[in-house]
């Protein structure tokens, strides 16, 4: 390793830390809902604002895909795939996050809505 | 004809470590396409031992051949392996040619591009810009990976590259 790697590696680590610190300086604040898209068509939009656990189920490519949304958060509990990357990935909660389930084609994006009162303060 | 039969066990232990390192589960699944990239080793060997060209086939064929035995050629997977592997290829030749970057460093920026040319196809077929939360962390992950797998190339390359007779 000579010295122009070490300023490689320096330079790749201080671009992601710095986003990294972005995403979460510049996280929006509101209510927020969880769209789930089947080969890119929106087939359910859950409210997250309600304190109360549901389980929802979508027809994905290999079967069906068990949703469980909270308050303010959202994963896949079970899927039929090959790797269960998604299910696996856990919880989602902040509106740059996404579930990608690529074997069965379904995609779960968190869309945040600045409130009325939060834009007024 | 020697060189042949060399390049195409090269791309035979390419599509093996593939197969292998995709059973490992780093963070398990956690962070979304987080890979050791082992099989990059290979396709580093070959750009230092033989060409750019060479490396681009074996890196080319390598995606198509596991494509075929693991996830099915025409699926959405594939088209993200192929966009990265294509990139990553070219990033590392250009990189090697126009900078000062010794193996290890080479073998970071294709980690990097491997990352950056699936997540560039992953926005376009699945319309998600969102896919770009995942390039931090991926990019720093590709440092400890890139040095693994950089360390590992530059033994082989050393050792091989004593054997005068190799790249012929």
């Amino acid at each position: 390793m000579n010295k122009k790697d070490l300023m490689l590696i320096l330079i790749i680590a201080l671009i992601s830390i710095s986003i990294i610190i972005g995403y979460r300086i510049f996280e929006k604040e509101g209510t927020k809902k969880a769209l789930v898209y089947y080969e890119n068509d929106l087939v359910l939009n859950i409210d997250l604002s309600i304190n109360q656990e549901r389980v929802y189920y979508v027809d994905g490519y290999n079967g069906k895909v068990k949703i469980i949304a909270d308050e303010g958060k959202i994963k896949v509990d079970s899927e039929n795939s090959p790797l269960h990357l998604c299910s696996k990935q856990g919880y989602i909660s902040k509106s740059y996050e996404t579930i990608v389930c690529l074997p069965n084609k379904v995609i779960i994006k968190i869309d945040t809505q600045e409130d009325l009162d939060a834009i007024v303060k | 004809m020697k060189k042949f039969t060399r390049l195409s066990m090269l791309l035979s232990l390419a599509v093996v470590l593939n197969i292998i390192e995709s059973v490992i589960p780093l963070f398990n699944g956690y962070i979304p396409g987080l890979k050791l990239g082992l099989a990059n080793t290979v396709i580093l060997f070959v750009l230092y031992i033989y060409s750019f060209k060479d490396a681009l086939y074996v890196s080319i064929l390598r995606v198509i051949l596991v494509g075929i035995l693991r996830t099915g050629i025409f699926s959405i997977a594939f088209s993200f392996s192929l966009g990265g592997a294509i990139l990553s290829v070219i990033m590392m030749s250009l990189f090697k040619k126009l900078t000062k970057l010794s193996i290890i460093g080479i073998s970071i920026i294709g980690s990097i591009f491997h990352s950056l040319g699936q997540i560039v196809v992953a926005i376009f077929l699945l319309e998600n810009v969102n896919m770009f939360y995942y390039l931090p962390w991926l990019l720093l992950f590709s440092i400890p990976t890139g040095i693994i797998v950089g360390v590992i190339s530059k033994e082989l390359v050393n050792y091989f590259e004593k054997d005068l007779n190799f790249s012929h």
